[in-house]
């Protein structure tokens, strides 16, 4: 009898940890700092560009419009408030995500118009700003991969067969991912026309 | 067309257990492809993400596919990042690579950094020169360890001054040389953990102390648990052996979830063992619960022992001269790149 009643105890146990309950813990948070890792790598960005700003407009002919693109850019990234809970609010994450997408074109049109000023491609700060400013875009890059991954991970256990039931029970919806921004831009093949030179 | 199932029907009718072994195989498909799940999980990511250029073994601390560089240059190289390692404990390898085409070299250091995880295990201090010969750029990668050490700029500096000028005139060991005489300046002067003698203590304590745990716990509970029954009686000696072994293996491994299970196992396995008069064939029982235990008890050791030879292999292979990565970098994207 005794026996008995333990071992049913003991085969629920066994059988909550075997249907993913504890691997969702872990998935999640794994998933969490991931995406931790991204928003500090943002941060890290979006603190930089001041600094650049500050630097190329010592560029007294620098064209205006471009650097408005990036400080307009940057105010809007920053002025979105991320939570944890932006993890599960497709919505959110997708708002997030474009305007980080949009600082960082603006980011890479500042530093290709750039080299058409000499005296700023020499500037050593401006050379420093510009590694920096690199480095931070390779660590968004892995950072960004590695929450990805760690999202696939969390998404194939929430939706395949023993532990969706476990995710069901618990709410555990599968978590948005880093997409494309320009979808439509990307798959429509751009137009070469060499007749007529812009500037 | 329209003659062919026709002209078929009566042959698939004719042998009606097609059907079912049709119908079996499907089943026994499904459930192949439900199982496996974590590895299938992983392929659609390995063939979707493009894996162009493969990732060599770490073999050495200077790896030259190009062979650009004769071997005394490699060996004088090698020797000084391997002098380097002994004094410091830090792990530098030097790749080069013809081209890293499609990828951006970069990514590609990326990937071969936390391929190799060079650095030590608990310190994680590795860093990756990576020079692409025929695309004309190079970087130098940096562990998040070191991320203070040699930060972007650092590397860019080394990068633009030691490396460019040299790449030029086609002096690449020169190049190689003052830009690994500069980060091994820069990393002298961090503080980091004292490197290990060659024992490699830290990480045989951790492997040896989970066998010796699991094969006390196992022996010593079917030595005590008669003396505790005698002591304090059948159901009460059960309960404290179940309650004591949960709280020694929570003391141990501060897991709640394996000290539970282990405090019910024990539980079971004393209430077994108190009942094993009454069953009669007491000898019978008693040798086959102890012929498990000492075929798991030498599992255990076995398991435990080749962890630690693996791990003594590595560490007096490194010693010896030959490279081994010590599997605790981890690359965050830190470095700078440049081209010549």
């Amino acid at each position: 009898m005794m026996i008995k009643r333990w071992f049913l105890i003991l085969a629920a146990v066994v059988s909550l940890s075997g249907c993913g309950y504890n691997q969702f813990q872990a998935l999640d948070e794994a998933s969490k700092s991931a995406w931790s890792e991204v928003l500090n790598q943002y941060q890290r960005r979006a603190d930089l560009v001041p600094n650049i700003v500050a630097t190329v407009k010592g560029e007294a002919a620098f064209e205006q419009d471009t650097l408005t693109k990036v400080i307009e850019a940057r105010a809007k990234a920053t002025s979105i408030q991320v939570t944890p809970e932006t993890l599960n609010n497709p919505e959110a994450f997708q708002k997030f995500q474009q305007a980080q997408g949009e600082l960082s074109s603006a980011l890479s049109r500042l530093m290709v118009v750039s080299e058409r000023y000499p005296d700023l491609k020499a500037n050593q700060s401006f050379r420093d700003l510009r590694v920096t400013l690199e480095g931070t875009e390779n660590r968004i890059t892995v950072a960004r991969n590695r929450y990805i991954e760690s999202v696939q991970e969390y998404n194939v256990l929430a939706r395949s067969f023993p532990s969706n039931l476990t995710a069901k029970v618990f709410g555990y919806e599968p978590k948005p991912n880093f997409s494309v921004q320009n979808e439509a831009q990307i798959s429509t093949p751009p137009t070469v026309d060499f007749s007529a030179p812009k500037k | 067309m329209a003659t062919d199932p026709t002209t078929h029907a009566p042959a698939w009718r004719s042998k009606p257990h097609w059907h079912r072994l049709a119908a079996w195989l499907l089943l026994a498909l499904a459930f192949a492809a439900m199982l496996p799940l974590p590895a299938r999980a992983q392929m659609p990511t390995e063939a979707a993400r493009p894996r162009p250029l493969a990732v060599p073994a770490p073999s050495a601390r200077v790896i030259d596919q190009t062979g650009t560089l004769d071997s005394a240059q490699r060996a004088g190289l090698e020797a000084r990042l391997a002098a380097f390692e002994q004094r410091k404990g830090s792990q530098i390898v030097v790749l080069m690579v013809p081209t890293t085409q499609p990828e951006d070299i970069a990514s590609y250091a990326n990937r071969v950094g936390n391929e190799w995880k060079i650095g030590r295990k608990d310190v994680g201090d590795g860093m990756l020169v990576i020079v692409a010969k025929d695309d004309r750029k190079m970087r130098i990668e940096v562990a998040k360890t070191l991320e203070g050490a040699v930060p972007d700029l650092a590397a860019a500096r080394i990068i633009d001054e030691e490396m460019k000028p040299r790449f030029r005139n086609g002096d690449f060991a020169g190049g190689l040389n003052a830009a690994v005489d500069r980060l091994v300046g820069l990393v002298d002067g961090e503080l980091l953990p004292q490197p290990e003698q060659r024992a490699g203590s830290g990480s045989d304590d951790r492997s040896i102390d989970w066998g010796d745990f699991a094969i006390f716990l196992f022996f010593g509970f079917f030595a005590v648990a008669p003396v505790v029954r005698a002591i304090l009686g059948k159901a009460f000696g059960t309960m404290v052996m179940g309650g004591g072994m949960g709280a020694v293996s929570f003391f141990i491994t501060h897991n709640m979830f394996i000290s539970v299970i282990a405090g019910l196992v024990a539980l079971i396995a004393s209430a077994f063992a108190g009942s094993r008069p009454a069953f009669g064939g007491a000898g019978g029982s008693g040798t086959s619960v102890r012929r498990r235990s000492s075929s798991s008890g030498s599992s255990w050791g076995g398991a435990s022992s080749s962890g630690s030879s693996d791990w003594s292999s590595s560490s007096s292979s490194s010693s010896s001269g030959s490279f081994s990565s010590g599997g605790g970098g981890d690359f965050g994207g830190g470095g700078a790149s440049g081209d010549w």
